[in-house]
């Protein structure tokens, strides 16, 4: 059979899925972003969000609630990887699985499973109650904690797996080489291993941070009605409202602001790097 | 030793963490009580018998169960071509595909959601299964074509010579040289596929209508108006099914090998 044929009869299939069920679909999305209820041009959809502080607030939100799981992760979860770098063969084997099994489990199944300990009768309230250390429950599930909270469990898989990765890869002559030289455990460790896996740290941190940023089930369930963020305005303008162009504008503001704070992070992480190494 | 305690201990705080909810979640589905409570109150399986006078959580079993299997095998046979292609062929045009092949993974859910609603609403398959269908092999192709691709790239082609060197028919080729070799991956893709169809929840979220809920939404939908232990027994059925999919993924292709980690240490 010719190359050509051959190629195009392979991909062909799965192109067709691609380019009928999200690419068109995505144009077509930005297009109605575009468009007032007449169907004629505008940028109402996006400047609305300028002008209304409504939308500012949730936006600001959204990125909050992020920047806090984005933390979370990374002080649970350096400490794993860094164990799973350690640990050897069986253990490292369990620590894997009981880490990632969880993340292949429904998410709305694990929301409720934290619904369960957190709420105002939940596991936590009730054993705090009755060992006497606080009168009234304590408010950890429908406010911006509990989405935390959600988000942290969900995505902190990401964290630790970005993490190991770039700390399975690191040379461990290296610390030996820094340890026989003299340096400290810690110094060891601030010198040698943290710039290494700075690499799968950004990469976990990026990843972590545009999860959180889209994340939809956890809020809904977790933040309550008071707690919304933008996908889930996004969400009730398609739904409820049937405001198709700002619920798709709002989709792309989403989108925009978190591609634009992820490469400014980046960027600023890049050329700090460049000035240290530079400056030594 | 010594120095690894604070990271272990770490670790296993985290360990509990993450599996808490299903810790929870399993024994308040057998309690005895009308209301749901950790721990437990007494012991029954009331909560599971009364899963049978709920008709909506039965047919979303269903529907989901339905979805999932065909999206797995469909995207297994769509990725599994195009990966193909991908390996084998050097061609211009191919890094393109090869980024788009992977590009649905990039794009937040939510915008895969709302997109195909508007898009399926033009067409006219916006609620129907079909478009459910279609949107979830959308979402499980990128797993296929990676898993898929990262088998190929240790394929030694040299067999499939011999093969044909020995007078073998191309398809018999394929079928006794170069399939048994690639199925852990394809395997691997396929389970893949299938937990991502199953656990799915906010691209199916635009796409479902009433009668083609899934049961993830199912119990979405009811969360959000009653906490009751039924949603903990029916909560333990999916995790229980979900683990069914997760040994298998474990022992045909390995977890770690899976998520790319380094398995190099086993």
């Amino acid at each position: 059979m010719n190359k050509r044929l051959s190629i195009t009869l392979l991909t062909a299939p799965a192109m067709i899925v691609l380019l009928g069920v999200f690419i068109l679909p995505m144009l077509l999305m930005l297009l109605l972003s575009f468009q007032d209820e007449n169907q004629a041009f505008t940028l109402q959809n996006y400047a609305l969000f300028v002008q209304d502080s409504f939308y500012v607030e949730i936006l600001w939100r959204t990125i909050r609630v992020s920047l806090w799981t984005v933390l979370a992760t990374l002080l649970l979860g350096f400490p794993v990887a860094m164990y799973m770098a350690q640990a050897t063969g069986k253990m490292r084997g369990i620590v894997t699985m009981l880490i990632l099994a969880p993340h292949l489990i429904s998410v709305v199944i694990r929301n409720f499973g934290w619904v369960v300990v957190l709420g105002e009768k939940g596991w936590i309230n009730e054993t705090l109650m009755k060992l006497g250390l606080i009168e009234q429950p304590l408010r950890l599930l429908y406010n911006e904690l509990g989405v935390v909270i959600g988000l942290t469990d969900s995505f902190i898989a990401y964290m630790v797996l970005a993490i190991a990765t770039s700390l399975y890869a690191i040379d461990p002559s290296l610390s030996k080489a820094a340890s026989i030289l003299g340096a400290s455990r810690m110094r060891t460790f601030f010198t040698v291993t943290l710039p290494l896996c700075l690499p799968g740290m950004i990469a976990g941190t990026t990843l972590v941070f545009s999860l959180s940023m889209s994340a939809f089930v956890t809020p809904a369930l977790m933040g309550g009605t008071s707690v919304k963020v933008m996908p889930v305005i996004a969400y009730e303008q398609i739904m409820a409202t049937l405001n198709w162009p700002l619920g798709a504008a709002l989709a792309f503001l989403l989108l925009g602001s978190t591609i634009l704070l992820v490469t400014l992070y980046t960027w600023l992480i890049e050329t700090k790097r460049y000035k240290e190494v530079f400056a030594s | 030793m010594k120095k690894l305690n604070v990271l272990g201990l770490i670790t296993f705080f985290v360990l509990v963490l993450v599996n808490l909810p299903f810790l929870v979640i399993i024994p308040s589905s057998f309690t005895a009580a009308g209301y749901l409570a950790f721990p437990p109150e007494g012991f029954s399986f009331q909560w599971y018998t009364m899963i049978l006078d709920r008709p909506e959580f039965i047919e979303s079993l269903w529907t989901s169960l339905k979805l999932a299997t065909v999206t797995a095998v469909l995207a297994t046979l769509l990725g599994t071509l195009a990966a193909f292609a991908l390996s084998k062929y050097k061609f211009r045009g191919s890094g393109f595909i090869n980024a788009l092949m992977l590009s649905p993974l990039t794009v937040p859910s939510l915008i895969i959601g709302i997109s195909a609603l508007l898009f399926f609403t033009r067409i006219g398959i916006a609620g129907t299964f079909t478009g459910l269908l279609l949107a979830h092999i959308l979402i499980s192709i990128p797993y296929v074509v990676r898993l898929v691709l990262t088998g190929l790239s240790t394929f030694d082609y040299t067999l499939e010579k011999a093969g044909y060197m020995l007078g073998a028919h191309p398809f018999r080729v394929f079928w006794d040289i170069t399939l048994p070799l690639l199925r852990p991956a394809i395997v691997s893709g396929m389970i893949f596929s299938f937990l991502t169809s199953f656990d799915n929840v906010t691209v199916s979220l635009f796409l479902v209508a009433p009668d083609t809920t899934t049961l993830p939404l199912a119990i979405f939908t009811y969360m959000q108006e009653t906490l009751d232990p039924l949603v903990a027994s029916i909560s333990a059925v999916v995790i229980l099914l979900s683990l069914v999919f997760i040994v298998l993924l474990e022992k045909v292709y390995g977890l770690e090998r899976l998520f790319g980690l380094n398995s190099q240490s086993h």
